[in-house]
């Protein structure tokens, strides 16, 4: 963790390429975690309009983004 | 065209494409040659890059900031105080082993295509091979071909490590030259 700090003191060098990477870095992370979490819902059952809510985005949004996908063809649709 | 690759150069084919796959790239480029090249570890261009203080990891990590990559970044995560061990600990308990990783871009599998500077690279290291005479293509001659093509990311990786590619040519020179390998 010590790393970590020294690392997150790099980040306040206000070097771009250092804070662009974590940027980069945290949406990879974000996305997957996402997909995670979106996949699970589904399963227990959640209509994409709750997972919708909950992501504070549209029904459409998330159904085009995570919708289609091969289990979840055979839950709805 | 790799008929007459040495096996070393034919090795550092192999291994930048599995540099390639490692880093989740749909392509094998000149970075993925330089990076064979070095981790090939036997041949002479690994020995003239080892000598020039050159280290996979370190190759890998300014690769990933020259041309991004689609894994999870570790050490860019570590900048803004998130530890990716401690959230990869967290994911799997609730959703079993390889959660996190399972849901990210898939590294290719199968036939991954050269790029054409790497091409490039390759055919201008049968025409070292030709120009010295030599009846082989070994990994000195793909290094040689890689500083002569020197527009890649390869070339400005080793610009950025401070790698002077007229003295790296003639010391690369300088040990292929009584043999061929």
């Amino acid at each position: 963790m010590s790393d970590g700090v020294q690392l997150a003191q790099e980040a306040g060098s206000r070097d771009p390429a250092v804070g662009l990477r974590a940027v980069r870095a945290l949406r990879e992370l974000a996305e997957r975690l996402e997909k995670l979490q979106v996949e699970h819902a589904r399963t227990l059952g959640w209509s994409w309009q709750e997972i919708a809510v909950c992501l504070g985005v549209s029904r459409q949004a998330v159904h085009k983004k995570h919708g289609g996908g091969r289990r979840i063809l055979t839950k709805e649709r | 065209m790799f008929e007459r690759f040495t096996e070393g150069a034919r090795q550092v084919v192999v291994l930048a494409q599995d540099e390639a796959r490692k880093l989740c790239h749909h392509y094998i480029g000149t970075e993925h040659l330089l990076l064979g090249l070095l981790v090939e570890g036997r041949g002479p261009a690994a020995q003239v890059l080892d000598e020039r203080g050159l280290r996979a990891a370190d190759l890998r990590r300014r690769i990933l900031l020259i041309v991004g990559g689609e894994g999870l970044d570790p050490e860019a995560l570590a900048t803004l105080g998130i530890d990716l061990d401690e959230v990869r600990r967290a994911t799997e308990s609730a959703f079993g082993p390889g959660a996190l990783d399972s849901t990210g871009r898939k590294p290719p599998t199968g036939h991954i295509p050269f790029t054409p500077r790497a091409k490039k690279v390759l055919e201008l290291s049968l025409r070292e091979a030709q120009r010295l005479q030599h009846g082989s293509i070994g990994t000195g001659h793909i290094l040689l071909g890689l500083i002569r093509e020197g527009k890649g990311v390869a070339a400005k990786v080793l610009a950025d490590v401070g790698c002077d590619l007229d003295g790296l040519r003639d010391d690369i020179t300088r040990m292929i030259e009584p043999t061929t390998e």
